[in-house]
């Protein structure tokens, strides 16, 4: 049996997104597995609680619909946590997810605590100096400026989560997507830092995939990804690629072990080939445990190897 | 009158040995309530999957008066169950035992542990090195597998040639691939379901295959444990993910029937295999000159090196010829 997997349309009539044939996946066991999953992370750690971080993208949409599907909304806290810079749509589309699932919510804004640590006037010739200037001198400073800005908004809000899994008894769920993982497009300690992923294996089209299929807001499906680090901003615009292209190559790259030689012969564009290889090769320290030195008789990871629920993890 | 096997489908608790106990001792009841006569327990059902280092914590000697114990619930009745042996050597194995009577009838240890993908096993265990099938009180030969014992095609031909008709292959096997054209959204399913269907048919025995259910660190364990009848019919397709207990009936005389209609097995050459085999493994250890391999091919290959000139490795080459 091949299945065929349709596209929603969008309001203009066109498919909702593109979803290469080869990484349609099955939508009714990804949700079976994620749910017995999430239900599973909880009951071994002794939480029955979650808390995310709700930006108002896919991805952590898709994770708050999968996680109100497996323990109920009224064990949800989604956290909104805008900048002053952040797009008012990231906002609106957030807090649509919030009235459809009947989740509990609650807004940070992070503005006074990025701006104590910056100063508020470094932020704003910031960002407005990454969304417009040309220069390239100005560029490569404001460059570098704009990427510690938002490497520490995302670890305040990683602060700000941890912080809400005491208070509201719940463990931080995991929103990071499979392509964003590969390509290291992520802040080590910040996004990235979660209790457990549910969508860290599926690539961004599946994403959109999972997303549609459980009823993630068509608005959300259908807006160009963005870190939304500064106005304007989207992930297809800053890494020079779209997410359809860049997850077949991963996939065939890399769950498929595929040569690079064999993924140009595919039709793929070698320097973009080669780009993206760098990539996944120069983050892979952003997915693994960082190394312990290894001196003593046993050490954690390398021969001290213990299931992290094992009998009596559980928090009592 | 037809067997009633009992299958039971259980997410186990990673290294809750007594939990596991507890739980295997209420559903051998609840099976023998329900008449059952056969009942199977998946891979590690009485301790969990992915143990690492846990493996030693909950390992049983067989003459643990725990595995004593539920061999004693095992009056008028056949249950196989699965767990980590310790033996007196102290190398700790993946096995499953046959209990009958109250008896520890039969244990197999598995012969093959897959250590690689997402699979660490021959870091914690030993492998078994003894394949048997067994007479059991169900008036017939029984051969038990576990898990990757299947995915080696000499594994259930070698049961059904020493007795068994009826092959158990208790398994923890973790979902993956979620390719939406595989039969049932699941990769790993489609690929056992088409070797539970060859086995039946070309062994003509009866396959049963108890698969986990649960979750286990990153692992989701798919369930779908099967019946299939000696010609290869599905008699019974559990549901993905679901605990359960289920029970199925089977008629013992579809075996004779499949056998002599079909009559594969009476068919089969062993004295060609253990031939052949024989040469291929002198061979393969450069004990004798391969008759099949490529000029200029090292001793133990097949092909020759496609560019390199060939080098002698261990031994010289030039004393097997």
């Amino acid at each position: 049996m091949s299945a065929v997997v349709s596209v929603p349309t969008g309001s203009d009539g066109r498919p909702l997104f593109d979803l290469p044939p080869e990484l349609a996946i099955d939508t009714d066991v990804a949700r079976r597995v994620i749910g017995d999953f999430i239900r599973s992370q909880l009951a071994q750690s002794g939480f029955d609680r979650l808390v995310l971080g709700l930006s108002g993208g896919i991805d952590s949409a898709l994770v708050a619909y999968l996680s109100a599907e497996a323990i109920g909304a009224e064990r949800l806290l989604c956290v909104l946590m805008p900048y002053r810079t952040s797009a008012s749509a990231s906002r609106r589309d957030a807090e649509s997810v919030v009235a459809a699932l009947g989740c509990h919510s609650e807004v940070v804004d992070i503005s006074p605590m990025v701006d104590a640590y910056f100063g508020p006037e470094a932020g704003s010739r910031a960002a407005a100096a990454a969304a417009t200037t040309t220069e390239a001198t100005t560029e490569a400073t404001t460059e570098a400026s704009a990427v510690r800005r938002g490497n520490y908004m995302a670890r305040t809000r990683m602060a700000v989560l941890y912080d809400h899994s005491v208070t509201f008894g719940g463990l931080v769920v995991g929103t990071g997507n499979k392509t964003e993982s590969l390509i290291g497009y992520t802040t080590l300690f910040g996004d990235n830092a979660c209790a457990f992923n549910p969508i860290g294996d599926l690539y961004k089209s599946q994403v959109r995939q999972l997303a549609a299929a459980i009823g993630v807001p068509r608005p959300i499906i259908e807006k160009a990804p963005s870190a939304d680090l500064w106005p304007d901003q989207t992930d297809e615009g800053e890494g020079e690629f779209t997410y359809p292209i860049l997850d077949r190559m991963l996939y065939w790259r890399i769950d498929r072990r595929r040569s690079p030689a064999e993924i140009v012969a595919m039709g793929f564009e070698p320097a973009l080939v080669e780009r993206i290889d760098r990539m996944v090769a120069g983050s892979e320290f952003k997915r693994q445990v960082p190394p312990i030195a290894k001196l003593g008789p046993r050490t954690a990871g390398v021969d001290y190897l213990y299931p992290r629920r094992r009998p009596g993890s559980k928090r009592p | 009158m037809p067997l009633r096997i009992a299958i039971a489908q259980i997410a186990p608790h990673l290294g809750g040995l007594e939990d596991n106990l507890q739980r295997h001792h209420e559903l051998i009841g609840q099976a023998r309530a329900g008449l059952a006569q056969l009942v199977v327990f998946p891979e590690l059902g009485l301790t969990g999957y992915q143990l690492q280092d846990l493996a030693a914590e909950v390992a049983m000697r067989l003459d643990d008066p725990r595995l004593a114990a539920l061999a004693a619930a095992t009056r008028d009745l056949s249950v196989a169950v699965s767990f980590v042996e310790e033996s007196a050597d102290h190398r700790l194995f993946i096995a499953a035992a046959l209990l009958e009577d109250g008896e520890i009838r039969h244990v197999h240890r598995k012969l093959f542990l897959p250590t690689y993908g997402l699979f660490d096993e021959r870091r914690f265990f030993a492998a078994g090195d003894v394949l048997r099938a067994v007479p059991s009180r169900l008036g017939l030969g029984v051969g038990i597998a576990i898990c990757e014992d299947f995915w080696h095609l000499g594994v259930p031909e070698l049961l059904a040639l020493d007795g068994a008709q009826i092959l158990l292959n208790v398994a923890s096997s973790p979902g993956r691939d979620l390719a939406a054209g595989n039969e049932v959204g699941l990769g790993t399913a489609s690929s056992w379901r088409i070797l539970m269907r060859t086995y039946a048919q070309l062994t003509t025995s009866l396959v049963v295959f108890c698969n986990r259910v649960g979750v286990e660190e990153s692992i989701s364990f798919w369930g779908g444990s099967e019946v299939i009848s000696p010609s290869g019919a599905v008699l019974f397709s559990g549901p993905l993910f679901d605990e359960g207990l289920f029970f199925v009936d089977v008629a013992l005389e579809d075996v004779r029937r499949e056998r002599i209609s079909l009559p594969l097995l009476r068919d089969e050459r062993l004295e060609l295999q253990v031939r052949e085999m024989s040469r291929i493994v002198a061979e393969r250890a450069g004990l004798a000159p391969d008759a099949t391999s490529e000029t200029g091919a090292e001793a133990g290959l097949d092909l020759a090196p496609a560019e390199a000139a060939p080098r002698e490795i261990g031994f010289a080459r030039g004393r097997a010829r």
